[in-house]
């Protein structure tokens, strides 16, 4: 073909043909590279380096890329087409979705099942024998929506635009094509009959084809919030027979079902001691009750501990720094992968930060004492602005749980049990997250507790709809921000603790 | 009597209670109250911005130093009224109708504050009408708005148009800011001031006041 390019990606060198034209953005997306502004050149999350060929320097290049950097032949990836062959390196690297392993008690039923969390970044599939809850098949990918914008917030902007139905249509489509390799993947011969689908009230609203409009200004109320329930013909999905497909109800503001999944997943609904669950996403959700009254809020902490907004951030993926530890005053780090260090991700950051205060070489007040950078490994570094930015995730998030704790008439050292949720809650190091005052209590109430939207979704394939409608009901949503005190207590959450616990 | 440095320094450091306890000391010696705000109070706010430009801080300093200087005020403002001391300019400050964050529009509140500004905080989600009245009633010349959502952006210039249909444009000077406010954006609306940081408020309000 004499009108196509050659493409070479690096590392891995996977090749292919491009057809002339073809946005660099739409081919990298099928590599699993993601566009933090929705390919908008707005940031620099894209970035290529040209190892052959050539991608002109454009405006927002000049913007958002240092000369040394535009020297060395870095682009914005989001900002070209394919007009000649060429090979480049990956700034991104895909990352391990967490899957879910654990046990659970249940009855029996027919056929198969299906539970689903639909993540703003990442969704998370599971095929699951009903009969004897035995997961069949599992299957991750990233959320194809993702092309149009990284965080909820993009999404609800590009669903103004549009109406919201090239959303919708990517993400069932996408979800369907899920659910028919899942019973290729087990070569299953049983129909399935349910599938439960979970996830934030944005994703929750483009899936089900409301308006996002709502969520988009205050009071920022869903539309629709409860349960709602299709058929596969009205997704356009290749399944026969009748099969009931849920979206199960948001719990308010952005916190949507996964947060729900994630109550029942921990047993905090039933929990007679007060316990709290933290999922540490874009959006920071804190959850704190037991079995008489349970709140939950949003936090707005911001992708910090997704490694985003930090100067050499990136996601838990090879060669990223996952942890930090000071020796004898020496920074010991270690690299997922083993190989060579390309950056710094969530709990590698709380971990740089917490040995920078035993060190010294950062005050509890945030400052570092270093300049111009703490040299971690490699020619990886932490900047004075990334240790800003984790300050300010981690007060809004200890200040989330300080609120939710005074309206139970309690205080965050009251809490009995912390669940740790998603990806994030499995790598960080407690004692760091004790250490920067994220969490203030003893490690032994502190569990990671894995992918709690997905055990729940699946918790709810065995379920009565109608009994998790109820729980929802009673799970009362706070917004932070209303509350007079939310203010002074993040300002309070503000500096380190200065000493270790 | 207090070493009244130690006020300043309470201030750019971020020291709340220092901060309360000097200026209360030097009220009970029988220190004028402008003279805390005019010599101490407002010289250590434009440290503070002034190491915001230069990289040296960073907002959470910017929270923790405008949190110092509030504990301070609380005591010397009921003096100053007392005495019917005239501030610089009245500024109605608040979070646009739909937009609920407020840790942007209360940095700027105490950068104005410490610059010698009267500021009626109206808060967030705070609706054309509000902004108006803040006018009408309260007699507030300066008018700033923030938004940090590209959804509730243009109720800034609605507002803009309300104070127009109002009548009191003309009585009122508007300053915008905000993640996704540009100067382009302030021109298209028709505002009179922008300002990229809370460091650099007072600069604008200044430019807009004189």
């Amino acid at each position: 073909m004499n009108t196509g390019h050659k493409l070479k990606l690096q590392p891995g060198g996977r090749q292919q043909e491009v057809p002339a034209g073809a946005p660099l953005q739409d081919v990298l997306f099928t590599h699993g590279v993601e566009f933090p502004c929705g390919g908008r050149g707005r940031c620099k999350g894209c970035r290529v380096k040209m190892l052959s060929g050539d991608l002109p320097v454009g405006p927002e290049e000049i913007n958002l890329l240092t000369a040394a950097e535009l020297t060395d032949g870095w682009r914005l990836a989001c900002r070209h087409q394919m007009a000649g062959d060429l090979e480049i390196e990956l700034a991104q690297w895909e990352m391990p979705v967490l899957g879910d392993q654990s046990a659970f008690n249940f009855i029996p039923r027919a056929g198969l099942g299906v539970a689903i969390d639909l993540g703003t970044t990442t969704i998370a599939a599971q095929l699951v024998d009903l009969k004897n809850g035995n997961v069949l098949a599992v299957s991750t990918a990233l959320n194809a929506q993702a092309r149009l914008g990284a965080d909820i917030m993009s999404r609800i902007d590009c669903a103004l635009r549009d109406g919201g139905t090239e959303l919708c249509r990517l993400v069932r489509a996408q979800l369907g094509q899920m659910v028919k390799q899942l019973l290729e993947q087990a070569g299953a011969t049983e129909p399935v009959v349910r599938v439960v689908i979970v996830g934030n009230s944005v994703m929750h609203h483009i899936f089900c084809g409301l308006s996002v409009a709502p969520l988009a200004t205050h009071p920022f109320e869903p539309e629709h919030p409860g349960r709602l329930q299709f058929t596969a013909a009205q997704l356009g999905w290749p399944l026969p027979g009748p099969v009931s497909i849920e979206f199960l109800p948001c719990l308010g503001g952005f916190v949507g079902s996964d947060v729900l999944a994630g109550i029942v997943a921990t047993g905090l609904q039933e929990s007679r001691d007060l316990v709290a669950l933290l999922d540490l996403g874009t959006n920071g959700e804190v959850v704190v009750g037991n079995r008489d009254r349970i709140l939950c809020a949003s936090t707005a902490a911001g992708p910090a501990f997704e490694g985003a907004r930090i100067a050499m951030g990136m996601r838990a993926a090879t060669g990223a720094i996952c942890a930090v530890e000071a020796r004898a005053g020496v920074l010991d780090c270690r690299v997922i992968g083993g190989g060579e260090p390309r950056g710094l991700c969530g709990s590698g950051l709380v971990d740089a930060v917490a040995a920078g205060l035993d060190l010294k070489m950062i005050e509890p007040g945030g400052r570092m004492m270093v300049s111009p950078a703490m040299s971690l490994a490699g020619s990886i570094a932490l900047m004075p602005a990334d240790v800003r930015e984790l300050q300010l995730a981690k007060g809004a998030i200890a200040a989330g749980l300080c609120i939710l704790t005074a309206r139970l008439g309690a205080s965050p050292e009251d809490v009995q049990m912390l669940h740790l949720a998603g990806a994030f809650g499995n790598y960080i190091s407690r004692a760091s997250a004790r250490r920067i005052g994220l969490l203030r209590l003893p490690l032994s109430r502190i569990v990671p507790a894995g992918n709690t939207a997905l055990h729940g979704a699946k918790r709810a394939l065995f379920e009565d709809p109608a009994a998790w409608d109820a729980l929802a009901q009673r799970v009362e949503h706070v917004t932070l921000n209303e509350d007079p005190r939310f203010h002074d207590v993040y300002v309070e959450e503000m500096p380190f603790p200065a000493h270790a616990f | 009597m207090p070493d009244l440095q130690t006020l300043h320094d309470a201030v750019v450091n971020g020291d709340a209670k220092s901060a309360r306890t000097i200026t209360a000391a030097a009220l009970a010696e029988g220190v004028e109250p402008m003279k805390l705000v005019q010599e101490y109070m407002m010289p250590a706010m434009a440290e503070v911005g002034r190491r915001f430009e230069t990289n040296e801080y960073f907002v959470p300093e910017l929270l923790l130093a405008a949190r110092a200087m509030k504990a301070a005020l609380e005591l010397v403002r009921p003096l100053l009224t007392a005495q019917g001391a005239q501030p610089v300019g009245r500024v109605a400050i608040g979070t646009v109708k739909g937009d609920m964050h407020d840790i942007g529009k209360n940095l700027v509140s105490a950068m104005l504050e410490g610059g010698g500004y009267d500021i009626i905080d109206l808060g967030v989600n705070v609706s054309p009408e509000s902004f108006v009245a803040a006018v009408k009633e309260k007699g507030a010349n300066i008018i700033a708005m923030s938004a940090l959502l590209t959804t509730t952006m243009p109720s800034m210039k609605i507002t803009v148009e309300a104070l127009k249909q109002a009548g009191v444009r003309g009585q009122v000077k508007i300053l915008i800011g905000g993640a996704p406010v540009t100067q382009k954006y302030a021109d298209e609306i028709g505002a009179d001031g922008f300002s990229e940081s809370a460091a650099g408020a007072v600069a604008a309000a200044k430019k807009v006041v004189g």
